[in-house]
């Protein structure tokens, strides 16, 4: 809208360039956003950084012709591939041509079979060799055998990126054993670089083939503190020499200030990084915030973050609870109130007699039929507030399966409160059944 | 500028009868001393004595010129009589052509122009650059310009020949960027140029022969494969070239024996550093140069050693087979194509696959690098460097120590298999943990026995090494087995009636004598199948009449032939072998013997860490492994070090720095220490406290397990007991299952929600030391 508004009037109009400004300052943001890399060039040049490690590692494998094997282990979002990603790409510039990258994901090719065949494609695609799919896999072994001593002995460096790669270690193994023991020969130069979020990754690898493994690890953690202030200030703020108007660069900046300095913000930052402090949970966050700004001012408030943390803070399971319906509501109290019995299997009936029980003691407004019931019960099974005991009667109908619940006590209890239809008996009876 | 001298440049010349041999043809690898007293001039001897790059030597003045065609009287024929007149090409391996042997795989000056006689007498020794004199005193030779200087005429005048590089007066100055004037001859003296100057000014070809043959006509051929020099390539000279260095090319011609001048030396990097008097046509090749796709490529020294093995192996056969070919076909350019595999022109005509054909790739040429890299040429490796160098897996050290017992054994074994008579089978079984050189020992005592049959001590056999982790499944070893016999390749089960056929009735398989056998199966126990069919099969070989077959098996664990069916383990467990893991003083001996002679590790870094890995695995491997890291630790702090303080002063990096304890104690920490510690320290708030909370929940309860409700409440109640937020349910479940994804906890997919199940992966107080003394939640001690 902004944009195309802009196009209309006179390009002198303050407001429509403030706000193609704008829109090319969230442009630039979002992008700085996006990619990890981004992030983890801030720490390039400190030497701690996995980033300088696992460059130096890599680059001195090139530089000296010998073969490396790194394992990179740290929590989901913690930046594992997009540090390779980065290295990969500057080492690439450092030495044109001498690189190929072989990426083999464990999802997608722990069979070893599947993984040397597609290992083979890779080669041949990289070296603009015909590739058949028809090879066996003796055919592909020999075939990648033979690569990496040509691609040594022509000074070029095979990088085997393997992600996921506790599922790699799965069955025989035989993957992993050929490729680490390829890379036991003086004139194959390769370097392998396992990724995986588990930490026992390697104590999952066979006897022999560990022992092949150079067992040189590279743990990635969250950013501490201080690391997050830099990269906040580097993430944020414009680059004042750029085509933003300056005027506009330096009320974007002084805004971008003082928010970092809030203390509010700080506190939505830290409950942020209390549940998940990784890089990618931060940089999530941000983008969220980020594009919540408002294109008419241009400039980011901090009502744009807290908007944004309170995505982060949602409780998906309280929520439904909150808008589920009475005749729902009563089921769970219900279920809720067997369980409390000790009753431990219970299937619709037996949820329903409880549900007739509770309509005639307490002579309630709200009673439903069988078949509506029956409806509302299938709707809790499809949002998984309770689901079937697993195993057991799979051949029974719905009717009589065993159920369980899935939402616990305390949160609905919440559900409960923060519900507006809830009628005031079913809070009583969850009430009741807490003081028992 | 003629280009390569092709058939129809080279002028016919008159027969030279000179055969190799006479009568029949007998491996001339036995009879390779001229049967005829070498008349003319044999340029090996002053070359000998001519001067050589930095080094010197005396220089004898006796020499004669030589020219590259002598007469024909002078020529010396053969006195054998060819024993095969007919109309056939006849190859040899050696043929002595002007009383000079040449060789098949000799390097050889080939003239480029028709007129290259013109030059005349070409002068065998060089002149000095300042006196225009030969002299009988030592040159030395600059490495710039390669001039040759006497010691006397140089200013200041020199001693001795220095170590190291020299350059010259003249090329330092020319650096520096002064134009300097070289003392110019006398009028009266022609500056005679040496063959190499030749060469390196692109007036000679260099060349090295791939094979020799007599045409119908009587005229010598051969077929040469042309040497470059750095100027000719697309990347032209390179800074980092030697002077003397030329490129190997794919690209081979067939030339007429005249055209040849006679020997020079193309070496390898190794041989080229230690030749320190072969004469001034030395010449330094370590890359070959494609000249279609105009790529580099290093030139491995593996492929030499097999070229050699196998020409020198069977000699005669090679020999016979050849003859058979050329007898079915005239053209040899058929055969030279499918011996060479990879030629430029079989790729055009039909692609092929490249990872089809085992052992043949197709369009390979198009890997190699359009430019060799500086920094593989020009980097100086420090002591660290060299170190890590030697400490890599793959280099075979030059001698295997603390093995000596075992490789006896398996020595003796093999030889007393092979040499027997009846060369009945045998079986040797060798286990031991990983990493205690059980494969390498015995690939060493089959290098030590196969050179001893070059030598002729023993008998010929054969030698297949099958690793069982690289077969795609276990009965694919018939194939491979019959493949390696044979040449061909079948289905396995085919592959597996024939060699039962071979075995039991000795009916021949392929085209060779059935030899002894020796078979290497590495890691046995992946041959395993249900029904062991395939272990019983291969253990049944060596037990039929015919077999000649000796088995060597390799696994991991000691008690392999009993957990097997009886009848296999009868067959299989009589002689064994054990390879015990190796202790603190042999790990420290296997890494001493690398770093010989290079000054990176502190003695008791070297014992540290031998003794740590002694005391978990003996594994040889680790040992060095982590000797590595901790060289590379050492390396990264002082690059960093060194590019810190660059600004400061520069030759701090001359500072050597030697691998300490703390480098070898934080590669051992990398290699051992599982990093569940860490990652519990820097995680996130919430996950600590769950983790506290677990711990403290288990501890209460006595279990090992906890449901997620239980574990929530928890949390939640400590959290209120201690001021914190009190963390949603869905938060929490997230938390718990990151963790588990870690495998810090280990958990049930969280759609169970409250009825997931958790469990410590880790012992209790892990977590406690962990997070005992937390700063950011200093509450949680109280719990632990």
């Amino acid at each position: 809208m902004a944009s195309s508004s802009s196009f209309k009037l006179a390009p002198a109009s303050p407001s429509a360039q403030k706000s193609s400004m704008a829109e090319k300052a969230l442009a630039l943001l979002r992008s700085r956003l996006r990619d990890q890399s981004f992030a983890h060039g801030v720490f390039k040049s400190s030497p701690d950084s996995n980033y300088s490690k696992l460059k130096f590692l890599i680059s001195t494998s090139i530089a000296e012709g010998c073969n490396n094997s790194v394992l990179l282990l740290g929590p989901r979002g913690s930046g594992k591939i997009s540090v390779v990603e980065l290295v990969l790409a500057d080492l690439s510039a450092d030495y044109p041509d001498m690189l190929s990258v072989i990426r083999l994901n464990g999802l997608l090719h722990s069979d070893d079979n599947c993984g040397l065949k597609e290992i083979a494609r890779q080669l041949c695609l990289e070296h603009q060799l015909l590739f058949s799919k028809m090879a066996s896999s003796d055919d592909n072994s020999q075939f990648m055998l033979d690569m990496l001593r040509e691609c040594g002995l022509a000074h070029k460096t095979l990088i085997f990126l393997l992600d996921e790669f506790d599922l790699f270690a799965q069955g025989k193994q035989r993957l992993l054993y050929s490729l680490l023991d390829a890379m036991q020969t003086l004139s194959s130069q390769a370097v392998a670089i396992g990724v995986s979020c588990r930490l026992d990754a390697d104590q999952l690898l066979e006897k022999r083939v560990r022992s092949r493994f150079s067992h040189r690890k590279l743990l990635f953690i969250p950013l501490t503190t201080e690391d997050l202030k830099v990269f906040l200030n580097h993430a944020l703020y414009l680059p004042e020499d750029s085509s933003f108007s300056s005027n506009y660069v330096k009320e974007f900046n002084s805004r971008v200030k003082i928010i970092l300095g809030d203390k509010k913000f700080n506190e939505a930052l830290n409950s942020l990084s209390n549940v998940d402090g990784t890089i990618g949970n931060i940089l999530r966050f941000l983008y969220q915030a980020v594009s919540y700004m408002d294109l008419a001012s241009g400039l980011l408030t901090l009502q744009n973050f807290k908007s944004a943390i309170l995505c982060f803070q949602k409780q998906p399971k309280l929520d439904i609870v909150k808008d589920a319906s009475v005749l729902e509501l009563y089921i769970l109290v219900c279920m809720n109130r067997l369980e409390t019995k000790e009753q431990n299997t219970y299937n619709f009936n037996s949820i329903l007699k409880e549900y007739k029980a509770i309509h005639e003691a307490y002579k309630t407004s709200d009673h439903y039929g069988r078949t509506v019931c029956s409806r509302a019960y299938e709707h809790l099974l499809e949002q998984e507030l309770i689901c079937f005991v697993d195993g057991k009667g799979r051949h029974l109908s719905n009717e009589c399966r065993p159920v369980k619940l899935l939402v616990s006590f305390s949160e609905l209890c919440h559900g409960l409160k923060s519900n507006t239809s809830c009628p005031a008996i079913l809070q009583k009876l969850l009430d009741h059944e807490s003081f028992k | 500028m003629a280009a390569t001298p092709s058939k129809s440049r080279v002028k016919p010349s008159p027969p030279a009868p000179q055969t190799p041999a006479s009568g029949p043809r007998r491996s001339l690898r036995l009879s390779s001393t001229p049967r005829t007293p070498v008349h003319c001039y044999d340029p090996s001897s002053p070359r000998k004595s001519a001067k050589k790059s930095k080094r010197s030597l005396l220089k004898t003045p006796a020499f004669c010129p030589i020219t590259p065609n002598l007469p024909e009287s002078k020529r010396r024929r053969r006195s054998g009589p060819d024993s095969n007149p007919s109309k056939k090409k006849i190859y040899f391996k050696r043929v002595v052509f002007d009383g000079v042997g040449f060789e098949i795989g000799d390097a050889v000056y080939v003239k480029r122009r028709e007129d290259a006689e013109s030059d005349g007498d070409e002068p065998e020794v060089e002149e000095c650059r300042i006196c225009f004199e030969v002299g009988n005193f030592v040159m030395v030779e600059c490495d710039d310009c390669l001039g040759g200087f006497h010691l006397g005429c140089l200013k200041p005048p020199l001693k001795k020949v220095p170590e190291g590089d020299w350059i010259c007066g003249y090329c330092e100055a020319r650096k520096m960027g002064k134009v300097v004037e070289l003392p110019k001859p006398p009028a009266w003296k022609k500056i005679k140029r040496t063959a190499k100057e030749k060469l390196l000014s692109s007036d000679l070809w260099a060349a090295r022969i791939e094979s020799l043959w007599k045409e119908p006509d009587g005229t010598y051929w051969l077929r040469c494969r042309w040497y470059m020099i750095p100027e000719e390539t697309a990347a032209g000279r390179q800074p980092h070239n030697l002077r003397r260095e030329l490129y190997r090319t794919n690209d081979t011609a067939n030339i007429e024996m005249d055209s040849v001048i006679r020997h020079c030396f193309v070496m390898n990097p190794k041989d080229f550093f230690e030749a320190n008097d072969e004469g001034d046509d030395v010449f330094y090749c370590e890359y070959e140069y494609d000249v279609h796709w105009h790529s580099f490529k290093r030139i491995s020294e593996i492929d030499n050693s097999e070229e050699c093995d196998e020409g020198a192996g069977n000699d005669d056969e090679w020999k016979l087979s050849k003859d058979s070919d050329s007898q079915t076909d005239e053209d040899s350019e058929k055969e030279e194509d499918t011996a060479q595999g990879t030629s430029y022109r079989k790729y055009q005509t039909h692609q092929l696959a490249a990872n089809s054909r085992r052992g043949r790739i197709f369009g390979l040429q198009r890997i190699g690098a359009k430019r060799i890299p500086e920094h593989v040429r020009c980097h100086k490796q420090t002591e660290l460097e060299r170190a890590k160098a030697m400490l890599v897996l793959a280099i075979l050290p030059k001698s295997l120590p603390c093995r000596t017992k075992e490789m006896e054994e398996i020595t003796a074994f093999v030889k007393g298999a092979i040499c027997d008579d009846q060369c009945l089978g045998r079986c040797l079984y060798i286990h031991g943990v990983p990493g205690t050189g059980k494969t390498m020992s015995v690939l060493s005592v089959m290098r030590n026995l196969s050179s001893e049959v070059e030598a002729g001590t023993m008998r010929p056999y054969s030698f297949i090494e099958i690793n069982g982790l690289k077969l795609a499944s276990p009965e694919n070893i018939y194939k491979v087995v019959y493949e390696a016999l044979s040449g061909h390749r079948v289905g396995w089960k085919k592959a597996l009636h024939h060699l039962n056929e071979r075995f039991s009735e000795g009916i021949k398989v392929g085209r060779q004598e059935n030899q002894p056998c020796v078979l290497l199966l590495d890691e046995l126990d992946l041959l395993l199948t249900r029904n062991q069919s395939v272990l019983y099969n291969v253990f049944d070989w060596p037990t039929r009449p015919h077999s000649k077959l000796v088995i060597i098996g390799i696994a991991n664990t000691m008690n392999l032939p009993e957990k097997l069916l009886p009848r296999i383990s009868s067959r299989m467990g009589i002689q064994r072998l054990c390879f015990g893991p190796y202790n603190y003083q042999q790990l420290q001996e296997i890494i001493l013997t690398r770093l010989e002679g290079i000054d990176a590790f502190e003695e008791q870094a070297i014992e540290f860490a031998s003794r740590k890995v002694a005391a978990m695995s003996g594994d040889a491997r680790r040992a060095l492994e982590i000797c590595r890291r901790a060289a590379d630790l050492a390396d990264y702090r002082q690059k960093q070090l060194s590019s810190c303080t660059k600004v400061t002063s520069p030759d701090s990096s001359a500072g050597k720095c030697l691998v300490g304890m703390a480098d070898v104690e934080s590669a051992i920490q990398e290699v051992f220490q599982a990093p569940h510690i860490r990652i519990m320290k820097t995680s996130s708030r919430l996950s600590k406290i769950l983790l506290v909370s677990m711990v403290h929940e288990l501890y209460k309860s006595g279990l090992s397990e906890i449901t997620f409700d239980k574990l929530a409440a928890t949390v939640s109640s400590l959290c209120s007991s201690n001021r914190e937020d009190i963390p949603g349910w869905d938060t929490l479940l997230k938390v718990g299952c990151k963790l588990g994804e870690c495998r810090i906890i280990l958990c049930e997919e969280g759609t169970k929600h409250k009825l997931q199940k958790l469990q410590l992966n880790f012992p209790s107080d892990d977590v406690a030391f962990a997070l005992k003394d937390c700063p950011e939640v200093p509450w949680l001690s109280k719990y632990l």
